[in-house]
């Protein structure tokens, strides 16, 4: 999870911006210039890390929205006066936040390698726009002529085209900036983010709008390099078709990943850092003439070993050791007395005519089954007889071909996998799938949030108490009470099957589908879960699928056996292992087998 | 109806001559897994060597023969001093990587052959226009073009269909670690693959070269036309390359005809298009 930043990295910041608020007071215009231009660059590489570092989503476009805000400035500048430094500067803010939300809302559809390439794409397509075409004086580039300025009867408060104050309204955004983006990452709207980058699957699969959450980081990234843009138009007044440039993004996200990503304040530090390379590589009195002529030798160079030689960045070097930052909030001691708590009505499935079919291949056909309230309920079948697509359909990670599903009643058939999660039905996975780095406190926290619709919920206190109790009681029933520090990852496999498990309860789910909650255990640890599940009735519905039969006879109400996609047979076990049929399909293969040994 | 037909053949010489490199990209994508931003370079590299090449033997093709072989000998090489450490490495590190290679490169041009533009010539022989009808005619040069780059694709097709090291090839794309098992080495295999994707890259940047000079920055636009083919014919698929490249090359033939201003937006609504309707692109698997 992202850490806090310890005192050394404080005191680090402390003395820059000292620093930086002297230096107009000690140096002349040239290095006030230069750093001006710096410090709009590290605003503009921090948008770019909430995409990066904090959602994991690598934006290859993100210069395309520092390129909106820019030219926003030109368009909403007059001929020949000032335009209003807060017009100016709003309307940057919005061009690019507009930009981003049009490209996110196609671009956050894909992941990895297409996100890459989509958001290249969308940016190039944004450089062809203002070079191609007449839209501010195509490729040439266009002037603002008045920089935009404050006044207010007549007097001037705020004028860009001042070095010294333009200098510090640009120092002032980006410190707001950081701390802002701070405050961001450290509310549950933040912790969100932090969840899609670590599994996305599992929190789409615990209820939240993942889709929603990613549109909206992608405009708030795209609104603050909009705002970036407008201030790059005020220095030199003029803006160029360059700036959308793919290798502005590409520079962009190497400040980023140089500097550290995710951690917000590392990418502030790798874009001073190659700025500085830059300019040092830049002057031929340190570096001599051969090198400053080929300068970008040296930065690709520089980069090139970077890469290689510290995959953490430049806040890798600032010695911090890992604080916890995101505290799930936590409450009083509620140890999970197990057995008393008290039994709940928890909700049914029904399906009706559930049917699949992969490019002509019948997986499920026409199954229509009900699974009763507070009951265990296994499905069973021989591999491929189509076990984990029928819960795929149950819980809407594929969508159905024909049939319906229905929760106590409520028809869910189509619904998307989040709906149907918020719905009440809570799903585990063949491969555990959890939160590895986060602890296990941590992991209940993501499951718990409420409110999981609303992208606004920046505010932990109000909720605090009542989702402490609802992951305290997650925990306890997981019997993993005393294991809320640990990290996820480093726990044994028994133990992260316990922690999904948690997860579902935590989430408030009452109907758990688990897709083979007992594979790869041994038989101590098969015993424990048997007993969990067991107790969960009390007031959960439960469906599973299982290939240990001895623990299926054990813990199931009732069995489900399927073969070849098709419903075969349904009932208590003494019922099932008499039945003739799934002897033959299914149970007397293994019979014979053990007959055999 | 003549300037249709002209755009046509454009469209197919862009296509063929664009799969070279988008087949090169597919393959090292497809099968290394590793994002090669530096695609591009190789290209570059292709239309620089055929400059000096050229300036060296007198003819383009002579320049081929030995160019070809030297860009694959370059390939081997870096992926031996950088790509090899990206194998196990997110996406993000792997773009940086080739991204800081692309700056490099750059760089590398600009002291070896400066930054002014360079014109090839194509060889004197191939020098005449084919009359195609009356009013109508088509460098010779450029028909040599597409058929080179016919050929070349049905020799990758040959190789990886019918040959050992193809069947090694497509068996590493589908599960590295059983390929390994079996006894292969598999960094071998990779390190073929990124040297012939290289060399591809590098045989389209000098086929081009008497048609567009060489010039700084001329493997931007093809890297990234590139990756718009890989993403719609679907990674690692030759298949798809074929088709895409072919697409591309038509929009782009016939955008630059009749809406001039935004024929650059072509390729990137047909790649909208596409992923919108197989999000794994033409050929690839979902």
């Amino acid at each position: 999870m992202l850490t806090r930043p310890n005192p050394s990295v404080i005191v680090f910041f402390l003395i820059l911006l000292a620093c930086l608020v002297a230096l107009p007071f000690v140096a002349g215009t040239y290095p006030v210039k230069l750093m001006t231009r710096i410090i709009i660059l590290a605003t503009f590489v921090l948008s770019l890390d909430l995409l990066i570092g904090i959602t994991g989503l690598v934006s290859f476009g993100h210069g395309a929205f520092f390129g909106c805000g820019a030219y926003a400035v030109y368009f909403v500048s007059p001929e020949s006066e000032a335009a209003n430094v807060f017009v100016a500067l709003g309307a940057g803010l919005v061009l690019g936040g507009a930009a981003a939300f049009l490209v996110g809302a196609f671009a956050t559809l894909t992941r990895g390698f297409y996100f890459i390439m989509v958001t290249l794409a969308a940016g190039q397509m944004m450089f062809s726009l203002f070079h191609d075409t007449d839209i501010a004086k195509g490729s040439d580039g266009a002037f603002v002529n008045v920089k935009p300025e404050l006044a207010f009867h007549g007097t001037s408060l705020i004028d860009f085209s001042d070095w010294h104050q333009f200098y510090y309204v640009c120092l002032l955004v980006l410190v707001a900036a950081y701390f802002l983006l701070f405050g961001l990452v450290h509310s549950p709207f933040g912790r969100v983010l932090q969840g899609i980058r670590a599994n996305e699957v599992r929190m789409s699969a615990l209820g939240y709008d993942t889709y929603r959450y990613k549109l909206a980081v992608f405009t708030m990234a795209g609104m603050l390099a909009g705002l970036a843009g407008a201030l790059f138009a005020s220095i030199d007044g003029f803006v160029t078709p360059e700036l959308f440039n793919w290798h502005q993004s590409g520079l962009a996200i190497m400040m980023v990943v140089l500097g550290g990503a995710g951690t917000l304040y590392g990418p502030i530090i790798g874009a001073f850092a190659y700025a500085m390379l830059e300019e040092v590589l830049k002057s031929a009195s340190i570096v001599g003439p051969l090198i400053a002529d080929h300068w970008r030798l040296g930065t690709g160079v520089t980069l090139v070993l970077a890469v290689l030689l510290s995959p953490d960045g430049l806040a890798g070097f600032l010695s911090w050791k890992p604080s916890r930052v995101i505290r799930a909030p936590s409450g009083g001691p509620q140890r999970g007395n197990v057995s008393t708590r008290p039994v709940r009505v928890a909700k049914a499935l029904l399906t009706k005519g559930l049917s699949k079919n992969f490019e002509g291949l019948r997986a499920i056909s026409d199954i229509s089954t009900f699974f009763e309230a507070n009951k265990v309920h296994a499905i069973i079948g021989p591999n491929g007889a189509g076990k984990t697509t029928f819960i795929n359909l149950l819980s809407g990670t594929v969508k159905a071909t024909a049939g319906r599903v229905l929760i106590d009643n409520r028809d869910v058939t189509g619904w998307p996998a989040h709906r149907i999660a918020r719905a009440g039905l809570g799903r585990s996975f063949q491969l555990t799938n959890i939160f590895p780095r986060f602890s296990v406190r941590e992991n209940c926290a993501l499951a718990a949030q409420v409110h999981k619709v609303s992208l606004c919920r920046l505010r932990d206190r109000p909720y605090q108490e009542l989702e402490a109790r609802a992951i305290d009681r997650a925990l306890g029933v997981a019997g993993l009470a005393e294991r809320g520090d640990a990290v996820a990852g480093n726990m044994s496999n028994g133990e992260q099957r316990q922690l999904e498990i948690a997860l579902l309860v935590a989430s408030g789910a009452d109907l758990l589908v688990l897709d083979e909650p007992l594979a790869g255990m041994g038989p101590e640890e098969t015993q424990r879960v048997v007993k969990l599940l067991r107790d969960l009735v009390r007031d959960h519905t439960i469906i599973l699928i299982e290939h240990d039969m001895d623990a299926v006879f054990a813990v199931a109400d009732t069995l489900t056996v399927l073969v070849q996609g098709k419903l075969l047979a349904q009932g208590r076990p003494d019922e099932i292992r008499a039945d003739q049929s799934v002897i033959e399909a299914y149970l007397g293969h293994q019979a014979k087998v053990g007959a055999v040994a | 109806m003549s300037l249709i037909f002209i755009q046509l053949l454009n469209g197919l010489q862009s296509g063929l001559l664009i799969f070279l490199a988008a087949s090169g990209l597919t393959l090292v994508f497809g099968i290394l897994g590793v994002i090669n931003l530096s695609h591009g370079s190789f290209y570059m590299l292709g239309a620089y060597l055929a400059l000096t090449l050229t300036n060296l033997f007198g003819d383009i093709f002579l320049a081929l023969a030995v160019g070809v072989p030297l860009a694959f000998l370059c390939g081997f090489l870096i992926e031996y001093l950088f790509i090899r450490h990206l194998y196990n490495r997110d996406h993000l590190q792997q773009v940086l990587l080739t991204f800081a290679l692309i700056l490099v490169f750059n760089e590398f041009q600009q002291v070896v052959w400066g930054s002014y533009p360079h014109a090839i010539p194509a060889p004197s022989y191939l020098a005449d226009s084919v009359r195609l009808t009356s009013g109508l005619s088509y460098p010779v040069y450029r028909v040599a073009l597409m058929a080179i780059c016919l050929a070349l694709a049905l020799a990758m097709v040959l190789v990886i269909q019918k040959t050992r090291v193809g069947r090694l090839i497509r068996a590493a794309e589908s599960n590295r670690e059983m390929v390994e098992a079996l006894g292969f080495d598999s960094r071998v295999i990779f390190r073929l693959v990124f040297a012939a994707g290289t060399a591809l890259a590098a045989a389209a940047g000098m086929l081009a070269a008497p048609i567009e000079s060489a010039y700084p920055g001329v493997g931007d636009r093809v890297l990234i036309v590139s990756f718009v083919i890989v993403v719609i014919g679907g990674i690692g698929s030759i298949r798809g390359a074929f088709i895409g490249s072919l697409l591309i090359g038509m929009a782009d033939a016939f955008g630059k005809v009749f809406m001039p201003q935004f024929s650059s937006f072509m390729i990137y609504a047909l790649m909208a298009i596409v992923l919108v309707m197989r999000p794994a692109g033409l050929f690839g698997r979902a």
